[in-house]
């Protein structure tokens, strides 16, 4: 049997599929936009140092910032002109945060050239050999929250994590950017998945893909069998994408709240990522551009795209009035200033969502508690919320939430249910900084 | 702590003067189509079942009384907002509901005023004090239907003797209406069900009393139903001279002189051996079962007719409106109390024997289970299981919560029932479980994912 079949978990939902428009249109390329804006920190920690000066013409891949003490750094996704420094938005947590980024002009786009030593062996080279040519580069993870990928690793051995999980469930409507690459690069997507998991000795290493869509790529994930990758395909039920729920229904573990799926040994890494390791340590390319699913009713040409970083994700969308939504319909963001393409921009969507409509009071219809993932009492959430105890909530269990936003979703009375638990983590989070001698535990 | 939609971490963080208020900037973008509007109209749609139910067996006396129900919650709601202006009434669906489910409970023959007083006190008392949809405590149809119980016990519970207007009357091939002058009807010999009755020559109707009494009289060991469950040693009885055979709620009609008292039903079964037994007084004396589950006895409009009540409420079910855990945990409860509660017995010479476990220690267990059916079909459990107790708002939101309340409603309402003379046991029990809700809420706690077994509880 080539792939395995596993259980499920208690609660939630089955969306809405809406991915036939794009899930068999190719990667294509777009084309060249007018401008980039590379955001300098494009995940959490400090902003890479630019060491490009304005009006400075760049070749394609050429590294115009060094990161450092956890930034990563930045290589140009395309030949240009630095046209100034200025800022850009990224999403970070959920919200928009204004970093320190590079704006690209004059875009051309000659021979790609790499920045990185071109041969590098990485079927014979050593573990730390591998981490430092991932560190050589500027590969952040390509999850929502992006984090450099050396540090990731860092962390997953310090943790002492045995266990590698490659999740390309891709639950969310209307995404399937992760699906596409898994089609037409799926053995490359392996390969990088092999060289993660040498990097942190992992024990097992594990491919789970969704279940309805493993004929596509079925022959091309083939090489897992020699780098003894586990394959397994789960039948899809809306968050099981998210990592805590994989790893309840995968392993039999669960995270307690307020972890993360690391603390239980367990690492888990997504397709994009994995791609982006392999070509940079076996091609020396790096990370510049990645798959984005653009879809919805109001776009104008749907499909997935090679899209370089800095694009502004209103224009990947055409002439299509906002909101333009950054990320999949569940977990996306509203895009807003010129928000550029980044790692973590899986899908840019332009759906018809209604405008919300006025919440009305919780007629207490359990549609919320039944459908968490988490188990959590959504309802009595809400009305901690709406009394502000904070610390009853944290004692409920608020932070085992995986932030799916099913119970926005179900929720008869339209109340932003998930919005208002994501505050209480926040809350939480802040008191926890704010005193960490009287917090908790 | 603010609403999300006022204060946004993010929101000085956007240059963009003319970005779009950040409202929508919050996932999830998409929503299930269903709102708490299409809950409660489609909950009144299915709540029209029970309703039709009532029409055809009550006539156009429930229809009034539907009517006035419904339309007095609308307007006292109406009112009320106008003066008030508690934002929370939500639209006129709920009061719509509530109206629907006050008639529902109500028995046709009331006069005019008592659904409009029951629709004040549901909206006012039972929801508008509490602020409206999503905040009261008790169902509100509930409490308009206990206020006006309190309040006109006479009006709403006639004696079967005193008329113009008592419970539903069967007439040939069809139930009669209210107006019906009932001094006129007469009773049929060897009634079996109320499809083939029909009513003996001169008369418009057919009476038949309220299995509820009956069943009260059964258990507690009044009136003439020695030998009713359990098993009678006839060879002591009759020698002892005790022997009443059940002659057929004599007393009842004894007050209408016109009325030809029937032949006595086959009380002696001669068995092909050993001397002649009675037949159990639960199989006699009341209606058929079949007519129970069509809802041909007296009783509150919708009430009676439990095939449409379970079809609707399974549609409940089937829109994930209701948790088929609630009213299954209601039924069973109630079911497994009366198979078990003790009942008293008329015994010989006059003495009282407590029969414990009525289910197997009646005559034979045939006996047992109608008679256990008997209690469930005749009051208005199943109308309170799969509607009452089940309105979101007044019962606990987690399964196991709403195991626990329904498992409650359903062994009150038959304690109540058995043991206390109270009019409406089941509708009093899910009042009563209803104010135990946040107290249910409170203790049963799921465990969170990645909790510990006993965090839930004694998390610091």
């Amino acid at each position: 049997m080539l792939f395995r079949r596993y259980g499920t978990f208690t609660g939630g939902i089955d969306l809405p599929d809406e991915k036939h428009s794009t899930l068999d249109a190719p990667i294509g390329a777009w084309k060249r936009p007018e401008k980039l804006l590379l955001p300098l920190a494009p995940c959490r920690g400090a902003s890479a140092r630019p060491i490009v000066q304005p009006g400075e013409n760049v070749t394609t891949g050429e590294r115009i910032a060094i990161g450092g003490n956890g930034a990563v750094d930045i290589f140009a996704p395309l030949a240009g002109r630095v046209a100034k420094l200025t800022t850009a938005p990224i999403v970070r947590r959920r919200a928009m945060a204004m970093v320190p980024a590079i704006e690209l002009r004059d875009l051309s786009r000659p021979t790609g050239i790499c920045a990185l030593s071109e041969v590098f062996d990485w079927k014979n080279a050593s573990a730390e050999a591998l981490r430092a040519r991932i560190a050589e580069g500027g590969l952040t993870t390509h999850r929502s929250d992006p984090i450099s990928l050396a540090r990731w690793i860092e962390r997953a051995v310090a943790k002492k994590c045995d266990v590698l999980i490659a999740n390309v469930m891709e639950g969310e409507p209307f995404v399937t950017s992760a699906h596409r690459l898994l089609v037409e690069h799926g053995a490359d997507v392996i390969r990088g998945l092999a060289i993660l998991g040498r990097c942190m000795g992992a024990v097992r290493t594990i491919l789970v893909v969704d279940q309805r869509r493993t004929d596509d790529y079925r022959e091309l994930v083939a090489p897992a069998r020699t780098y003894s990758i586990v394959r397994i395909a789960l039948e899809p039920k809306y968050p099981l994408g998210a990592d805590n729920i994989l790893l309840k229904v995968l392993r039999r573990r669960e995270v307690p709240p307020g972890s993360s799926p690391m603390d239980v040994g367990t690492a888990v890494i997504d397709a994009a990522t994995c791609f982006a390791t392999y070509r940079q340590v076996a091609c020396g390319a790096p990370q510049s551009s990645r798959v984005v699913t653009v879809s919805g009713d109001r776009v104008e040409k749907s499909g997935n795209f090679w899209v370089p970083f800095g694009i502004a994700c209103e224009s990947l969308v055409g002439r299509a009035e906002p909101p333009v939504i950054h990320g999949g319909p569940m977990t996306g963001v509203r895009t807003g200033g010129d928000l550029p393409t980044g790692p973590s921009t899986d899908a840019v969507l332009a759906i018809n969502a209604a405008a919300p409509a006025a919440p009305t009071p919780c007629i207490r219809c359990s549609w919320c508690t039944d459908h968490c993932p988490a188990r959590l009492n959504v309802a009595a959430l809400n009305d901690m919320f709406e009394l502000a105890e904070i610390d009853r909530a944290r004692r409920a269990g608020v932070l085992a939430c995986v932030d799916c936003g099913v119970c926005s979703y179900v929720c008869p009375a339209r109340l932003p249910l998930s919005q208002r638990v994501r505050q209480l983590k926040r809350a939480i989070y802040e008191r926890r900084e704010a005193a960490p001698l009287f917090s908790e535990k | 702590m603010n609403e999300p939609e006022s204060t946004t971490s993010s929101a000085s963080e956007i240059p963009d003067e003319n970005r779009p208020p950040i409202v929508a900037a919050q996932s999830p973008f998409l929503r299930a189509p269903e709102g708490a509007r299409t809950i409660f109209l489609v909950t009144f749609a299915a709540a029209c079942g029970p309703l039709a139910a009532g029409l055809f067996l009550f006539g156009w006396r429930a229809a009034s009384v539907a009517a006035l129900s419904i339309f007095g919650c609308a307007v006292i709601e109406r009112i009320y907002y106008g003066v008030t202006r508690v934002p929370a009434l939500l639209g006129r669906s709920h009061a719509w509901l509530t109206g629907l489910l006050l008639a529902l409970t109500l028995p046709a023959f009331v006069d005019w005023y008592i659904p409009l007083i029951a629709a004040a006190f549901a909206i006012i008392v039972g929801k508008a004090i509490f602020g409206g949809v999503g905040h009261f405590l008790w169902q509100p149809a509930l409490v308009g239907r206990l206020a006006v119980t309190v309040l006109f016990p006479a009006e709403l519970s006639i004696p079967f003797a005193q008329f113009p207007s008592d419970w539903p009357i069967l007439a040939s091939n069809r139930v009669l209406r209210v107006e019906a002058d009932v001094r006129n009807a007469g009773r049929v010999e060897n009634y079996r069900r109320w499809r083939r009755a029909r009513a003996a020559e001169g008369y418009d109707a057919i009476l038949i009393t309220r299995p509820t009494l009956l069943l009260a009289r059964l258990t507690r060991g009044e009136g003439p139903y020695y030998g009713a469950l359990a098993f009678v040693d006839l060879d002591a009885a009759q020698t002892k001279g005790d022997l009443r055979l059940p002659d057929e709620y004599a007393e009842d009609l004894s007050t209408l002189p016109e009325a030809p008292l029937p032949e006595a039903p086959e009380a002696i079964t001669p068995p092909a051996t050993g001397p002649p037994r009675p037949r159990p007084a639960a199989l006699l004396q009341l209606p058929p079962l079949n007519d129970m589950l069509y809802g041909a006895r007296p009783g509150g409009i919708g009430e009676t007719s439990i095939v449409i009540i379970v079809v609707a409420g399974l549609y409940l079910v089937y829109r994930n409106y209701v948790k088929a855990q609630l009213p299954l945990a209601f039924i069973a409860s109630a079911w497994c109390v009366v198979a078990i509660a003790p009942i008293y017995l008329e015994g010989p010479a006059g003495t009282i024997r407590e029969l414990w476990l009525p289910l197997l220690t009646s005559e034979g267990l045939d006996v047992g289970f109608t008679y256990v059916n008997y209690q469930l079909f005749s009051c208005e459990l199943f109308l309170a299981a799969f509607f009452l107790s089940t309105e979101m708002t007044s019962r606990p939101v987690t399964t196991g919560g709403q195991v626990i309340f329904g498992i409650g409603c359903g062994a009150g309402a038959m304690l109540l029932k058995l043991y206390m003379d109270v009019p409406i046991p089941c509708y009093m029990a899910v009042l009563a479980m209803n104010t135990l809700t946040p107290t249910i809420e409170a203790l049963w706690r799921p465990r969170v994912l990645g909790q510990g077994f006993w965090s839930r509880w004694f998390a610091r």
